[in-house]
């Protein structure tokens, strides 16, 4: 699609022990806009969203094989520090997973770890910056010692958008994350996905078609470990080319 | 089936599923009451017949053959440091077995074989850990002879076990999203387990540590073994100095001839029994301090 692609996979399969959870997946993903993943349970793209910071390494029976680059560099070559990758490619996940710690100190850990304040002004200056682009600084400047875990659901989950922006990452992957909220709270965090998008580049795994119609420029459908068809959301939601994207689009299986 | 045959029919049952339910309560009641009784029934006993013979004198002196002159603190010093011992060596080794036997370890047949080992280590009868203890830090290391280190030492070996089993429960009632939180962000494994896994799991592993220790402290069988049975009047002053220990004094004095010591025996064991229930306390003291309100 674009030149420069953010996030390149090629021919990427993932197994778990002899199982094929994904079979072959190419695609570009750049930056500045959203990338929605959709598709049915178990189709596949949540496996494929974890493969892009390698949070697949954590399941000792998973195996992943292919070529996934990021800004050109493969990230499975043995140079590459997961650690490092992991600051660059951040994640938000299905069930909002604050530390029980308190707020500043959910989003001053990455920026501790990797060293990215010299002092203790610079470490409140990210705090409130990245909490701020999260939308959360207002509702909660004034109890930044409270625990994180007391917020509402919602809220925990703009806290960990926020803890994710801290380090400054390139690419924000997200993993359902309004599955666990309520409409309002959803609407919140569409709308700040939207305001994100331009300085990263985003890919939503999502289970709603509205939500990926609502948030992403680009639209990629999986089933049964497969990408069917990748294009504009637009055109995916309008005209898909394949029949089995129209199928599920249009609720006839899921 | 007419609605009143149904409601007739329903009501019947109701009455036998409320009866059921009394019946199961009432037997658990009844199951608490019983151990309670017990309980009670070891107090009162000891307190009546050893509470004469809590006195500042017995509370500070040490093992004498006139029961009138018999003290406690003796024992009750060479208990401080064998637990002292034991706590330094079993919770470090202890706690880290766990962490990496749960974190860390492949999962293949060596690791599983060193899993059942473990479990199997916690159910040893303690006397073979006495003959252990003898043969390896006596015998071959040649350490002092019925000294709080060797006991110390002895009933590491014992609890370690235990509190492996207890952090590695710990650690895995984590929940997986916090590691997934932490790995996330680009933390390490070992920043994982050490910033977010182990102080959420601490706890659990110092409940079970001190579940651990309560049952060393209460331990004489590996003891006999390694000669905390002698005689010894002066209080030790360290960990090599030769000393008895509460148990071991309360199963010396009862086997006294001197009626004079039934009094000792019975107060000794009130000294033990409130050391327990200190350590008790504490653990409860330091689950709800460490405790994590989600």
């Amino acid at each position: 699609m674009s030149s420069h692609p953010k996030l390149t996979a090629r021919n990427v399969d993932v197994y778990y022990g002899p199982k094929q959870a994904i079979d072959d997946v190419s695609i570009e993903v750049d930056s500045g806009i959203v990338t929605a993943f959709i598709g049915p349970s178990g189709c596949g793209k949540s496996t494929f969203l974890r493969c892009f910071n390698r949070m697949n390494d954590t399941i000792p029976v998973a195996r992943v094989t292919g070529t996934i680059e990021l800004d050109g560099q493969d990230i499975y070559a043995s140079g590459m520090d997961v650690v490092q990758l992991r600051a660059r490619v951040g994640m938000v996940f299905q069930k909002p997973n604050p530390f029980p710690k308190s707020i500043f100190e959910n989003i001053a850990y990455g920026p501790r770890i990797h060293g990215l304040s010299q002092n203790k002004a610079e470490l409140e200056e990210i705090v409130e910056r990245s909490l701020t682009r999260a939308g959360l600084w207002e509702e909660v400047k004034d109890r930044l010692s409270d625990a994180g875990t007391v917020l509402s659901g919602g809220q925990q989950q703009r806290l960990c958008i926020a803890r994710a922006i801290a380090v400054s990452p390139e690419v924000i992957l997200m993993d359902e994350p309004c599955s666990a909220l309520d409409p309002i709270a959803t609407a919140r965090i569409e709308e700040l996905i939207d305001e994100l998008r331009e300085n990263y580049a985003i890919v939503i795994v999502t289970h709603s078609m509205q939500q990926a119609a609502r948030v992403s420029q680009r639209t990629a459908f999986f089933h049964l470990g497969a990408m069917v068809e990748y294009g504009e959301t637009d055109e995916i939601f309008t005209n898909p080319r394949e029949k089995r994207t129209q199928d599920y689009i249009t609720g006839r299986y899921g | 089936m007419t609605d009143q045959v149904i409601l007739a029919r329903m009501e019947q049952r109701l009455a036998k599923r409320h009866a059921a339910e009394r019946r199961f309560r009432l037997l658990g009641l009844g199951a608490i009451v019983l151990s309670m009784a017990f309980l009670v029934l070891l107090l009162f006993i000891m307190l009546k017949n050893g509470i004469g013979g809590l006195d500042w004198k017995f509370l500070t002196g040490s093992d004498s053959t006139d029961p009138a002159n018999a003290g406690i603190w003796g024992a009750f010093k060479g208990s401080l440091w064998t637990m002292l011992v034991t706590l330094a060596l079993s919770f470090p080794l202890g706690v880290l077995a766990a962490v990496y036997l749960e974190e860390f370890a492949p999962r293949n047949r060596w690791i599983d074989m060193v899993e059942v080992s473990i479990n199997n280590l916690a159910a040893v009868p303690s006397i073979i850990f006495g003959l252990l203890g003898l043969a390896v830090f006596i015998n071959t290391l040649h350490l002092p002879r019925s000294s709080p280190l060797v006991g110390g030492l002895t009933l590491a070996l014992m609890t370690m076990p235990v509190i492996v089993i207890a952090s590695r429960n710990a650690i895995k009632a984590v929940p997986p999203s916090i590691r997934d939180a932490a790995l996330a962000i680009g933390a390490s494994p070992v920043q994982t387990v050490v910033q977010h896994v182990v102080p959420l799991a601490l706890p659990g592993i110092l409940t079970g540590t001190i579940i651990g220790m309560a049952r060393a402290l209460g331990e004489t069988a590996p003891l006999l073994m390694i000669g905390m049975r002698a005689f010894v009047a002066t209080p030790p002053d360290g960990i090599t100095a030769p000393s008895s220990v509460l148990p071991m004094q309360i199963f010396l004095w009862s086997d006294e001839i001197d009626a004079g010591f039934v009094q000792n025996t019975s107060a000794a064991i009130i000294v033990l029994l409130v050391f327990l229930l200190a350590m008790n306390g504490l653990a409860i003291y330091l689950r709800n301090r460490f405790e994590v309100k989600w």
